[in-house]
């Protein structure tokens, strides 16, 4: 153990999986309570195409990836709350076609498929020092306001008439928070990949659901669980040389599976 | 507690409705201090959009609203709003304190958390309703009175001098129908408020409520409700013999 902690990108790799891990607990009990796993869903297949512009426009995918994916959310938060579709029907067009969008671009630069692989599945040791700052930064950032608006975006999730009568900015905390999805997704995905990056937007917070008796306990149990998948999926990963984003996803769904089976019985109604 | 004449809620003229399609059509009534008002009519007759501009979510297009005497933005911190209901996504561990507590969120603001005042106050607002004992547990194991009821101790943790519901009382039975509404009236009495609530329960309604207003996009009667119930104006807003009307079902 002490070994495997000594490397400089296994530490990398430790703060950056901790740091999006804590963020996307906190953001998944929002996620959950709107109803929004597909949103998360929908938003990281987005990110293929944003990546993809970036590679083949020749500028930073996590940049490219960061503005098309914000810009695709509020696409869907703008169709949404206009209420001539749902918001699940706008996700269900915007996310093939932004997919869509990423393929056709990925056929004009074959060389870049590699790269474009290593955005579907990710690879968290292969952090480098000059993106653990950023993300250190972004994750801060997030946490922050989301503390900061935190009692408003729960008014909203139970009941967005009422939290609205009462002065809570609804629209702009729906548009932040589709945002705030859209960067975690983003900057996720280097560490999973596009392809599990959802998962950590649910399984933790839906593990803390299913323990908890009020929301601070869910809060803390999603928290604790996703810290301990990345902790426990670095380790099984660094053990028997298993991909490093699976590795995590697999080990929060083994603790979401004994949580809710553990767990059975005590939101029965009395 | 200011002037006690000048009305709770007064619509002038007042028009408002969704993208170019009208719902509310020149409306005009006047709701006196410390009164219920029940608010009847059709569905799709304009009595959530009512509450909707009461409430400062819908801008009438034409006319003028005043609560208390001030146009709506400027009194909603004396109002309290009980919804039809809260639908919580299952297993999510909301709990009925969390529930309460959010009708003190409006005057906190963002960045501040609920203190003991609040907690304070979330705690008398459910033993007025009688849920005290209640207080920790999740708000979707509550049955549907009760949920109800916690929905109204939201509003009063507020301290409002203004309620207004709409159709609290959609799938309770007539039981429960009966003590919420007498629960309701005994809390207007005891905390000088005003009440008006949209409703399709005529014959619990008209039991206690000290005014109807029947509407189906404009106003079609106001006054006591024997003398709105028995006027020709419900066969004109109401689609349907006055018999099924006061039988409160189909309506």
């Amino acid at each position: 153990m002490t070994e495997f902690l000594s490397y400089a990108f296994v530490q990398r790799a430790l703060i950056s999986g901790v740091l999006l891990g804590v963020t996307c607990a906190v953001l998944g009990v929002f996620v959950l309570l709107r109803r929004m796993a597909f949103v998360g869903v929908g938003l990281s297949h987005a990110a293929l195409g944003g990546v993809a512009v970036g590679v083949v426009l020749g500028v930073s995918p996590l940049l490219a990836g960061a503005l098309f994916t914000s810009g695709v959310a509020w696409l869907i938060g703008w169709m949404g709350g206009r209420g001539e579709v749902s918001e699940d029907t706008a996700i269900g067009v915007f996310f093939p076609t932004a997919m869509a969008l990423g393929v056709i671009l990925m056929s004009f630069s074959p060389d870049y498929r590699q790269d474009l692989l290593g955005y579907l599945f990710g690879n968290i040791l292969s952090v480098r020092s000059a993106e653990v700052l950023p993300l250190v930064g972004f994750c801060a950032t997030a946490l922050g306001l989301l503390a900061y608006w935190f009692k408003e975006l729960l008014f909203m999730g139970v009941d967005e008439e009422a939290a609205r009568a009462a002065g809570v900015p609804v629209t702009m905390l729906r548009y932040l928070l589709l945002t705030l999805i859209a960067l975690t997704i983003v900057a996720a995905m280097r560490l999973v990949g596009i392809v599990l990056v959802s998962a950590f937007l649910v399984i933790p917070a839906a593990t803390g659901q299913a323990l908890a008796r009020s929301l601070h306990g869910m809060l803390a149990v999603s928290v604790a669980s996703a810290v301990a998948a990345v902790l426990g999926g670095l380790w099984l990963s660094w053990t028997w040389d298993l991909p490093s984003g699976a590795a995590i996803v697999m080990m929060s769904a083994l603790m979401f599976f004994v949580a809710v089976v553990s767990g059975r019985g005590r939101g029965v109604p009395a | 507690m200011g002037d006690r004449s000048v009305p709770a809620l007064e619509a002038d003229d007042l028009s408002a409705g969704y993208r170019g399609s009208t719902v509310l059509d020149h409306v005009s009534f006047v709701v006196p201090q410390g009164a219920f008002a029940a608010l009847i009519g059709p569905n799709g007759a304009g009595k959530s959009t009512l509450l909707r501009v009461l409430l400062g979510l819908v801008k009438p297009t034409s006319g003028s609203v005043r609560v208390f005497g001030e146009p709506v933005g400027a009194a909603t911190g004396g109002i309290g709003y009980v919804p039809q209901r809260v639908v919580i996504p299952r297993g999510f561990p909301i709990t009925v304190l969390d529930i309460v507590l959010m009708g003190r969120y409006g005057a906190l603001g963002p960045g501040r958390r609920p203190g003991r005042a609040d907690e304070t106050a979330a705690r008398e607002a459910l033993a007025s309703v009688q849920l005290a004992d209640q207080i920790g547990r999740r708000f979707q194991d509550l049955s549907g009175g009760q949920q109800q009821r916690a929905l109204i101790a939201r509003a009063l943790a507020g301290h409002p001098r203004l309620l207004l519901l709409d159709e609290p009382t959609a799938g309770l039975d007539t039981a429960a129908r009966a003590r919420f509404y007498a629960l309701v009236c005994e809390l207007r009495h005891a905390r000088d408020m005003t009440l008006l609530s949209a409703t399709h329960d005529l014959d619990v309604v008209s039991d206690h409520a000290d005014q109807l207003i029947l509407l189906n996009r404009t106003v079609h009667a106001v006054g006591e409700p024997s003398r709105v119930l028995e006027s020709a104006a419900v066969g004109a807003a109401y689609p349907m013999p006055l018999g099924h009307v006061h039988g409160g079902e189909g309506v």
